[in-house]
């Protein structure tokens, strides 16, 4: 299988971004997220009531992140739903290189 | 703890008792499980005296909608029970005909008296990852079977459940309804379609009028499509005649079922709940709904007056499903069931479900419990803990409570994994649910149940502890199906065989 390629993220500054942060890659919004073993993108909206991920919250050691509308929560590996059999997100490796960030779908 | 034999007066508060009139400083007087008496009288000389001076005392409150068992349920449903003011609650909608038997089997032992809502589906509410509207999902409705359960069950149903919603028109609705009136039940029913973005049916204005008085309709300040109020704001002329009729109007908070929008516009014109309940469930217990006193207290903010939010969760409840002779008052006789509670001078902020909120002076707050007399301190937290509606599988462990079960258990598990391997399922995702699998897998579940001897409950845990790290309950069809088939037959004879607990 050949490796996905990385894409410059839009809309994202080395220099004192905060986090959650919004970004895009090829024109899709996400949310990017600082955990414990660096940065994880996530599509932007949770697919179950669309409730920005921006307000999400990172939890079970970084490794799941948890949309606070009715805490669908998903697994920032694969993006699985844990509590919501059924549903899914994207999620996105994300690099930073020489002052630029790269994401590509992780999932 | 007071234990439930024990003399108890609850001396010095301010009782609030519709059924009696009694609305002013009494003593409560309680003995064996039972209230003895309200008002002055010499304690019995034995009796613990609680002063509950400041506080407000009411009979136990009931909740006619929460989700306790299956795909919504919580861990610990007492934590939303008597650990919350509550004494008396209802499952709205979580079994139904095909798995009442393991509702019972699994909740027999809580704290909190628990009735069953039961939903026209066999299997009971499928949870937030369905459409719940799919009118295919409700397969059969065997007749027989409910007549059969409703003759030597009849204590545990309450109401009959459907939900108001999907694009196949008011059938289910009249059919839940038949069903209703061959069991002799009230028909309670969802209104507020939260699933389907444009349906070709809107099926709220049905349910008000399909139901009867003595029916009930919960939800009634949502803000989905479906709304009890027009587009200029006005309660809908069908409502009005719903009432009329004497259909009951359930509040339902929920977390997709309140919008201060419609609750502050509707109740400009008078239209108000009969009936308070939380619709306490794992997805909206962190907020916005929390607790059932969060629920008064919006009550309280929205203009209803104390003595008014007290009816809707005692005497008003315990009459709509016919509790009367049990619960809802503090007659002599009555049990025990006691809530005592203050009401909060502050500066509070209550959220609907739509990110607005209001500003609120007054906030309710449960201080003690007691069911048939034994005591309950309020513990609010104890129900938002993570791991009381976290319903996880525990993929990468096996649970620790799968060590302690026994050698009938682990047979039978072994037994089930290679019954399972001769079918095979694929995990339904967010728009299918491939029920007939999942009535087969519980079929197979109770087949080779029985060819072992194990009974239920045993067969039930067995399961559940080898995915689940804490003792949620749901239906046995729904957990299989929700599985990858290799994981759930791996897992299962891993546990059998106490491959990895060894380790």
């Amino acid at each position: 299988m050949t490796e996905r390629p990385w894409c410059e993220l839009g809309g994202l500054r080395t220099d004192n971004t905060k986090y959650p942060a919004r970004a895009s890659i090829e024109g899709v919004g996400i949310v990017v997220l600082k955990t414990k073993s660096g940065l994880r993108g996530v599509q932007r909206s949770c697919p179950h009531m669309q409730g920005t991920m921006m307000n999400a919250e990172l939890v079970a050691n970084d490794t799941m992140v948890r949309c606070p509308l009715h805490v669908f929560t998903f697994r920032l590996s694969d993006g699985k739903g844990v509590n919501c059999p059924g549903f899914k997100v994207t999620i996105y490796e994300i690099k930073e290189e020489d002052g630029k960030f790269f994401g590509r779908v992780a999932n | 703890m007071n234990s439930a034999s024990e003399a108890l007066v609850l001396k010095g508060g301010h009782v609030l008792d519709a059924e009696q009139g009694i609305d002013g400083i009494a003593d409560v007087h309680v003995a064996d499980g039972k209230i003895v008496h309200v008002g002055p009288r010499n304690a019995a000389p034995d009796a613990t005296i609680i002063d509950v001076s400041g506080s407000y005392v009411s009979a136990g409150w009931i909740d006619i909608h929460v989700h306790a068992y299956g795909t919504l349920g919580f861990a610990n449903p007492d934590t939303v029970g008597v650990y919350q003011g509550v004494t008396s609650f209802v499952d709205a909608g979580g079994p139904g005909i095909g798995v009442l038997d393991q509702f019972m089997e699994l909740l027999g032992h809580l704290e909190t008296s628990l009735y069953a809502g039961a939903f026209i589906r066999p299997m009971g509410l499928l949870g937030l990852n369905f459409i719940e509207g799919d009118v295919r999902t409700l397969g059969e409705v065997p007749i027989t079977r409910w007549v059969d359960f409703a003759r030597e069950h009849r204590d545990m149903l309450r109401y009959i459940k459907c939900n108001a919603i999907g694009d196949y028109g008011p059938g289910t609705l009249k059919l839940t309804k038949g069903l209703a009136q061959i069991l002799g039940l009230p028909l309670y029913m969802h209104i507020g379609e939260f699933q389907l973005q444009n349906p070709e049916f809107l099926l709220a204005p049905e349910a008000f009028r399909i139901a009867e008085s003595g029916d009930m309709i919960t939800h009634l300040y949502h803000g989905n499509l479906g709304k009890v109020i027009d587009e200029k704001g006005k309660v809908l002329p069908v409502v009005r005649e719903a009432e009329r009729r004497g259909v009951i109007f359930d509040l339902g908070f929920g977390g997709y079922n309140f919008s201060w929008k419609v609750a502050e516009t509707a109740f400009a014109q008078d239209l108000v709940p009969h009936t308070i309940s939380s619709d306490l469930q794992q997805f909206n217990v962190v907020r916005p709904v929390k607790s059932l006193a969060n629920v008064m207290s919006a009550m309280i903010r929205l203009g209803l007056t104390l003595p008014q939010v007290i009816e809707r969760v005692t005497r008003n409840p315990a009459k709509a499903i016919s509790l009367t002779d049990r619960a809802g008052s503090l007659k002599p006789g009555m049990p025990a069931d006691i809530t005592v509670f203050r009401v909060n001078s502050g500066e509070f902020e209550l959220f609907d479900c739509y990110t607005q909120s209001r500003k609120a002076e007054k906030q309710i707050e449960p201080l003690i419990t007691f069911k048939n007399g034994k005591r309950f301190d309020a513990d609010m937290a104890m129900g938002q803990e993570e791991s009381n509606w976290f319903l996880q599988i525990a993929e990468d462990h096996v649970p620790e409570r799968a060590g302690a079960l026994s050698a009938a258990q682990r047979q039978f598990l072994s037994s089930l994994a290679a019954r399972l391997s001769s079918t095979s399922w694929e995990v339904s995702n967010a728009e299918r649910l491939d029920i007939g699998k999942a009535l087969e897998l519980q079929d197979i579940f109770h087949r080779e149940r029985a060819a072992q001897g194990l009974r239920l409950k045993d067969a039930l845990q067995a399961v559940y502890a080898s995915f689940l790290d804490q003792p949620f309950t749901m239906q046995i069809g729904l957990l299989l199906v929700r599985l990858e088939q290799p994981f759930a037959i791996g897992r299962l004879s891993d546990v059998s065989g106490q491959r990895h607990l060894a380790a």
